[in-house]
């Protein structure tokens, strides 16, 4: 097959493929000047006798082409003489005048062209062992496809359980999260610095009072109550007396927890809820009265 | 004061209050303002009631009126400017009188006030008839600085949502700072309490929620209280914020109020107040005297806790989740402390202040109790010796604290720079120390009298109060309510029988405590213990003591107890052995509790049969022993006595042996976990110190840290620490010391070893909390502390800056944790940020080892408002501790504006303690920050800048006292005259003594003569310019003139008037140290007062008739000599003084019908003449280099 190249006569190329195909490139255009001495031409433009062995070659490269087609429709891999036969007549051409051409008289003889190795096509990444062919299946029939396109790889590696390593792991693992976290908020932000010479050097995010600071400082994170929760959940299976786990103090008992947080802040109960919490009488629960009406003050 | 020993309380005044109504019907949190009115219900108890004396302090009255008729009155405080006239004398003696004359002349104990109000002559005659007068007073109040705190975040949102709150708080009686009352523990009346709020808001106040009513317009409501228990003013208080609402599932009666937010906390920290509750009712077996409870939980406390009439306000920073575990106890300690104080403080007050020991000995005994009861015989007994060493060293370094009455008036404490005849006047310090001796001496009358009568006497106490309360004003039972040293004793001497009047006088009333050394020999022959105990009672603070003294003596049959009369001139005391030194190993040892122990006793003396002997063990008297005994014998008590006191005290003891054994005995009880676990905290301290002194023989690997990694590492990795469950807290306490302790280790080039560092490091590394349900935020940052306390000063060839190339590579390492812990902070804060607290610590730490630049601000940073409390605290004590390192006056200056502006009254507090503390300076050294800014900022602070906050004023105090003093700040340039005129009483006048200033060229000088002549001239000064400035000029020519001649005749004191003449280094100083005489009462009065007062008694026999001599003097003494123009235009301005002070005394002596107006005319002149005496000192001073004075010119 031919790789179509227009290279423009690329010259320190020197790939084997490069050289290889060059080579008929070359061979070629000796065939285009031999047949234009032969019609007569004493001279050729190099555009001219470019543009012919294009053409040439194009017309060879059809050949071949449709040639395998015909070949691999029937079932073959190499094509016969009567592919190429079958692919001339049908491209047009009178098949019965190319012996009487190939005859001619004043035809010219061209060396071959010269010797060049053949490209080497890169092997496919080799992947596990080839396998033959079982014994019921004949030799002929093509060869099983590259392993690579079938086999799988696993990557699945055994667990580690060895509980120092594992612990390290985590260890480390948090310790280059937590770094790079910090690290990236004292990118974004303000920083403080404990040196002159190299505020980069241990940068501290910088100290920002709050409006309200007993909040951050009292109320336990997100993230804490979120392992409590766990370790509750974990716990529970074992310890049937719930109320003792004191984490679920904070999630349960829902019953008094709503009741206060219906409150609206100025601990005004809603009259209904009051009287369904009739059982504690505390002043603070007790509704607020309307002012009493009077007429002048 | 008006109390006599035997008829119960008289009350100063010559009214009765019954009933008091106050009604706050505007709250302002955008301008922090409030008004409200006040109606007091008097009874005069004499004919002709003209004047109500009354309290208050920072209120703008409008309007007075005693029932229904416009009353005049006069508001003057004197204690908003202590020293009037900017007085150069600038000495704390002269200041610590002037402050106590003030607080006396205002102190409603005995029956004096700020605002004087008359009453209209109309109503006079219907004192006769003793009918009830009302007193109405409408006030305001704008920016209050002390009393009302309001706490407004700057957020977006109204009030409500921006959990603004405000709340009272004082120190002691404090209520005058809000509303106009008789601000007195011993004056009781009803109440009836009314506050106007937003709707969102709620009012939290003393007494029953009768009812809540919107006003017309429905934006607000009116909270109306009622208070049927007979309760002083000082004890009433108020918090009004968006609280949200708990009421305790327990108790009904108690509901307790947090901010926005916190209400899960609140759940969580109130769910065992119903336990203290039972308990206390319990023992007393009374019911909690008050028909309801309420908490309060309020940010920017004054102080954790402060109890008042059926409410208690506490700090919000109390509040804590399930999961901490450190913050539980404390929480529940504040909370019984508060609880207590609502039986003894608020429900029984007391008579006077000298009774006020009664009050915080029992509250805090049955605090004690409770601490007993639920956390148990070790910890209560650890309380009590730590209790007991705190205050024995205090009093060991401040000469004596007497606490009770008598020790009020008649213990002279010259060595202290305060009066503690008020509370007022008190450093907060001693204050606390005073509290702490009051539990200790109430647990002494209980050794003596059984807890069972001491819980009689209590309960006794609380019923007559209680019958006391229901009663009507008219019963004159209300007084039953007031506790006094007197009727304390006597209801103890009728349960007991007992008389404990000698136990009173020689702990109560005499201050001191008793320093006993104690070693012994053992007598082989007669089977004898020699015992020598010596003791101390000539250094300060320490007293005689003889009486009975336990010794217990552990053998090897048994332990015994002895009791020895300790008397005037025994020391030796021969104590016969029970058992004979033998060796029979079989034999197990019982010991003290029953208890039967093998011991191997090979350690012992072969010869002798004695375990241990303890002196006093159960801190029975108020002192500090000194016991020497072999190094065996404390090993044996460490690890065989079972008391705590005992164990801490043998650990204590082991420092001083660095032996294998003490090291095996502190690791074994290390190991053993039955043990205290305070007295195994204490062992790992003890041991790091040992491992210290023995770094050469020192074998195996670092202490402890073997022992560490087999309690809390993995067996099967031994490096790596098990993950975090805290379920054993005694563990947690442990693991959590250990580090911190094996920290202090050393190695001989005196660094922390290698091994441990990394030890810590991968202790922080390996720190895994997913699977606890409890927080390890304590425990990380005392791994923080850990390495702190690794830290060692760097090793620095020259004075080079740090950088961060020539860091240390384990610095580095320590500081890339402290780094990223305090970067995560800000992303996952920890409970109270305690992890912040220990990295600032340790950055500091860092610094101050020269290990990175020293550098404050990044402390300055974490110190501003608007970081949480503790975070702050942390971050000053590290600019504290730079500015006394770098000494550096700009950090300095920093502070002390803190101290003046910052919003939260506890971090002025904590400032200037800290200050005192840690002090940049002190008066032995020189500094070059002590100057005069310094001394005049100082001045200024504790004269006027701290009138709103008795506290603060004597931290001020305190802090000038650290840095300079009692006497005038040395780096002062000495004053103008020479001379120091001490009028004390009357005699001195006659006869006055004439101290030299601590200048370097004069002499003693004494001489009635002279000093008759300086009185007579002195006191003419005086009248001038109140006696504290340097005088006019004129009159200093007029004493030259008049010295001159008399030099001749008496040359000894001529000639010292010539030395300072030439020095101009002159002054006169006058001491006014009888201020406690009988002053005109009736007059509002102020220092200036005081002084004039008694310098017109003064000047009667000098100069009789004639009053400002001075005057005619120095304007005479004027023309005899030629002066420069500057100096004319000086004694033109004296004589413009003299002139505004003859007219002043014209004033005083008709002030009775001036009114406020005037007052005010008089301060304003105050102020311009201080304005020309600046002017003038400056001109005169030694530096400014002009020779006015010097003789040529007078000549």
């Amino acid at each position: 097959m031919f790789v179509l190249q227009r290279s423009g006569g690329g010259k320190a190329t020197s790939s084997p493929a490069e050289n290889y195909q060059l080579a008929r490139r070359r061979t070629l255009q000796v065939v285009v000047s031999s047949l234009l001495t032969e019609c007569g031409f004493e001279s050729a433009e190099k555009a001219a006798v470019e543009s012919l062995t294009e053409m040439i070659q194009s017309y060879i490269s059809e050949v071949g082409r449709c040639a395998k087609a015909y070949c691999e429709h029937t079932a073959r891999i190499t094509p016969t003489l009567s592919d190429t036969v079958v692919t001339l007549i049908e491209m047009g051409f009178n098949v019965n005048t190319l012996p009487v051409y190939a005859k001619r008289s004043q035809r010219m003889v061209i060396t071959a062209p010269p010797v060049t190795n053949a490209p080497v096509i890169p092997k496919a990444l080799i992947a596990g062992q080839k396998r033959t062919h079982p014994s019921h299946i004949p030799s002929h029939f093509p060869e099983f496809p590259d392993p690579h396109t079938y086999i799988k790889t696993p990557t699945f590696r055994e667990p580690v359980s060895d509980y120092q390593v594992v612990r390290e792991k985590a260890a480390s693992q948090r310790r280059d999260v937590e770094r790079a976290l910090t690290r990236f908020m004292a990118k974004t932000g303000e920083t403080q610095s404990l040196f002159k010479d190299d505020i980069t050097a241990f940068p501290l995010i910088a100290a920002r009072p709050s409006s309200i600071p007993y909040l951050s400082a009292l109320l336990p994170s997100e993230l804490e109550l979120q392992t409590l929760e766990e370790t509750d959940s974990s716990e529970q299976d074992d310890q049937t007396d719930s109320e003792n786990t004191p984490g679920n103090n904070l999630n349960d008992d829902p019953g008094a927890d709503k009741e206060n947080s219906m409150l609206p802040p100025g601990g005004v109960v809603p009259s209904v809820k009051a009287s369904e919490e009739n059982m504690i009488d505390n002043p603070y629960l007790r509704p607020v009265k309307k002012p009493k009406v009077r007429r002048k003050k | 004061m008006n109390r006599k020993k035997d008829k119960g309380f008289e009350s100063p005044r010559p009214f009765k209050l019954t009933h008091q109504v106050v009604c706050i019907n505007n709250i302002n949190f955008q301008r922090k303002s409030v008004i409200g009115f006040v109606e007091l219900t008097i009874f005069p108890t004499v004919v002709n009631l003209n004047r109500i004396k009354l309290n208050s302090k920072q209120c703008r009255i409008y309007r007075v009126r005693v029932n229904d008729l416009e009353a005049p009155f006069i508001y003057n405080d004197p204690t908003l400017e202590v020293c009037h006239h900017e007085s150069k004398q600038r000495n704390l003696n002269y200041f610590s009188s002037a402050y106590t004359a003030a607080v006396s002349a205002v102190d409603p104990d005995a029956g004096h006030g700020e605002l004087v109000i008359k009453v209209p002559s109309e109503l006079w005659k219907q004192g006769d008839e003793m009918n009830v007068l009302k007193v109405y007073i409408e006030f305001s109040l704008d920016q209050p600085k002390g009393g009302l705190h309001f706490v407004v975040p700057d957020v977006e949102g109204s009030m409500a949502e921006r959990g603004a709150h405000v709340f009272s708080f004082g120190y002691q009686n404090s209520t005058r700072f809000w509303f106009p009352c008789v601000d007195s523990y011993s004056e009781l009346c009803t109440w009836k309490l009314e506050f106007t709020v937003d709707a969102s808001m709620v009012a939290v106040s003393c007494g029953d929620l009768v009812e809540t009513v919107y006003t017309h317009d429905m934006r607000k409501k009116t909270f109306h209280y009622v208070l049927p228990i007979p309760t002083a003013a000082s004890n009433i208080s108020l918090s009004v914020g968006p609280f949200e609402i708990l009421v305790d599932p327990y108790m009904h009666e108690v509901t307790h109020f947090c901010l926005p937010q916190l209400l899960p906390l609140l759940k969580h920290s109130m769910s065992y107040l119903h336990e203290i509750f039972e308990f206390y009712e319990e023992i007393l077996t009374c019911r909690y005297p008050y028909s309801c409870f309420k908490t309060v939980f309020v940010d920017e406390a004054y102080v954790q806790v402060s109890s008042y009439a059926s409410m208690s306000i506490f700090s919000t920073n109390l509040l804590h989740s399930a999961m901490i575990i450190d913050q539980t106890p404390l929480t529940r300690q504040c909370l019984a402390q508060a609880l207590a104080q609502q039986f003894f403080g608020c429900f029984i007050s007391r008579m006077s202040w000298a009774d006020e020991w009664v009050l915080k000995g029992i509250s805090g005994y049955i605090y004690g109790l409770y601490l007993k009861k639920t956390f148990g015989v070790n910890q209560y007994r650890h309380w009590i010796k730590e209790e007991l060493d705190k205050m024995v060293e205090y009093e060991l370094k401040m000469g004596g604290l007497p606490v009770g009455s008598n020790g009020h008036l008649t213990c002279p404490t010259p060595h202290l720079h305060f009066s503690i005849k008020h509370p007022h006047t008190l450093s907060w310090k001693y204050y606390k120390m005073f509290q702490c001796k009051a539990h200790l001496v109430m647990r002494l009358i209980e050794n003596r009298i059984s807890m069972e009568f001491m819980l009689q006497v209590f309960n006794k106490l609380l019923s007559l109060a209680s019958t006391a309360s229901s009663q009507k004003y008219q019963s004159h039972m209300w007084s039953q309510m007031l506790v006094s040293t007197h009727s304390f004793l006597k209801s103890i001497s009728n349960v007991s029988g007992k008389d404990i009047g000698p136990l009173i006088k020689q702990w109560v009333d005499q201050s001191a405590v008793v320093k006993f050394f104690g070693s012994f020999a053992f007598n082989r022959k007669r089977n004898v213990l020699e015992l020598e105990i010596r003791q101390d009672y000539t250094s300060s603070g320490t007293q005689k003591y003889v009486g009975p003294i336990k010794v217990t003596v552990q053998e090897l049959d048994g332990s015994f107890n002895h009791t020895l009369q300790i008397e005037e001139n025994s020391l030796k005391h021969d104590i016969p052995c029970h058992s004979k030194s033998r060796r029979n190993k079989k034999k197990k040892i019982p010991l003290m509790n029953g208890e039967e122990v093998d011991m191997d006793l090979s350690a012992m003396d072969a010869d002798s049969p004695l375990l241990w002997i303890r002196i006093d063990p159960d801190m029975s008297i108020l002192r500090k022993v000194e016991f020497e005994q072999a190094d065996f014998m404390w090993q044996y008590q460490l690890r065989y006595e079972r008391d705590v006191v005992a164990q801490e005290e043998s650990i204590l003891a082991l420092e001083k042996f660095p032996t294998p054994a003490s090291r095996l005995a502190l690791t074994d009880i290390l190991e053993q976990d039955q043990c205290f676990y305070k007295v195994r905290q204490g062992a790992c301290f003890c041991l790091a110190k040992i491992a210290n002194s023995m770094m050469s023989t020192w074998t195996g690997p670092p202490a402890m840290k073997s022992l560490f990694t087999r309690m809390f590492c993995c067996k099967s990795c031994p490096n790596i620490v098990k993950t975090n469950t805290f379920i054993s807290f005694q563990s947690y306490f442990l693991q959590k010391t250990m580090p911190v302790a094996m920290a202090q280790l050393r190695d001989i080039q005196n660094l922390c070893p290698k091994d441990v560092l990394n030890f810590i490091l991968d202790l922080i590394k390996y720190n895994d909390n997913r699977k606890n349900k409890f927080s390890d935020n304590y425990y990380r940052a005392e791994l923080i502390d850990a390495l702190t306390n690794s830290l060692t000063p760097a090793i620095s060839i020259s004075n080079e800056v740090r950088t961060v190339d020539n860091l240390n590579g384990d610095v580095r390492l320590i500081l890339e944790e402290i780094t990223r812990s305090l970067n995560m902070e800000k992303l996952l804060p920890s409970y109270r940020n305690t992890i912040t607290v220990s990295c600032l610590r340790a950055i500091r730490m860092l610094q101050k080892n020269g290990h990175i630049p020293s550098d404050p601000s990044l402390f300055k940073s974490y110190a501003e408002y608007g970081h949480f409390v503790d975070v702050r605290v942390a971050a000053l004590e590290a600019v504290v501790d730079y500015t006394r390192v770098d000494r550096s006056s700009v950090e300095l200056q920093w502070l002390l504006n803190m101290v003046q502006n910052d919003p939260a009254h506890y971090i002025r507090h904590k400032i200037l303690s800290m200050l005192g503390k840690n002090p940049p300076f002190t008066k032995a050294a020189e500094s070059p920050l002590c100057n005069e800014a310094l001394v005049d900022q100082l001045w200024k602070l504790m004269n006027s800048g701290t009138s709103h906050d008795w506290r603060l004023r004597c931290d001020a105090v305190n802090l000038y006292y650290t840095l300079f003093g009692l006497t005038r700040p040395s780096c002062l340039p000495l004053p103008e005259l020479g001379l120091v005129l001490n009028l004390k009483e009357k005699k001195a006048v006659l006869n006055p003594t004439i101290k030299p200033e601590q200048g370097p060229d004069t002499t003693e000088m004494t001489g009635i003569t002279m000093g008759g002549l300086i009185t007579m001239e002195t006191v003419s000064s005086v009248s001038m310019s109140s006696g504290v400035a340097p005088p006019p000029q004129g009159l200093k020519r007029k004493l030259d003139s008049v010295v001159g001649p008399l030099g001749s005749s008496s040359p000894e004191p001529g000639q010292v008037l010539q030395e300072e003449d030439t020095s101009k280094k002159f002054k006169i100083r006058v001491r006014i140290s009888s201020a406690e005489d009988e002053i005109d009462m009736e007059s509002p009065h102020d220092s200036q007062a005081f002084i004039h007062h008694h310098l017109n008694i003064l000047e009667r026999p000098s100069t009789p008739g004639k009053e400002p001599p001075a005057v005619d003097q120095a304007v005479l003494s004027l023309p005899v000599t030629p002066l420069p123009s500057s100096f004319g235009k000086e004694s033109t301005s004296s004589s413009k003084h003299s002139g505004d002070h003859h007219h002043h005394h014209h004033h005083h002596e008709h002030k009775k019908k001036k009114k406020k107006k005037h007052k005010h005319k008089h301060k304003h002149k105050h102020e311009s003449k201080d304005k020309e005496r600046d002017s003038h000192a400056f001109s005169n001073s030694p530096a400014s280099g002009r020779s006015v004075r010097s003789p040529s010119m007078s000549d």
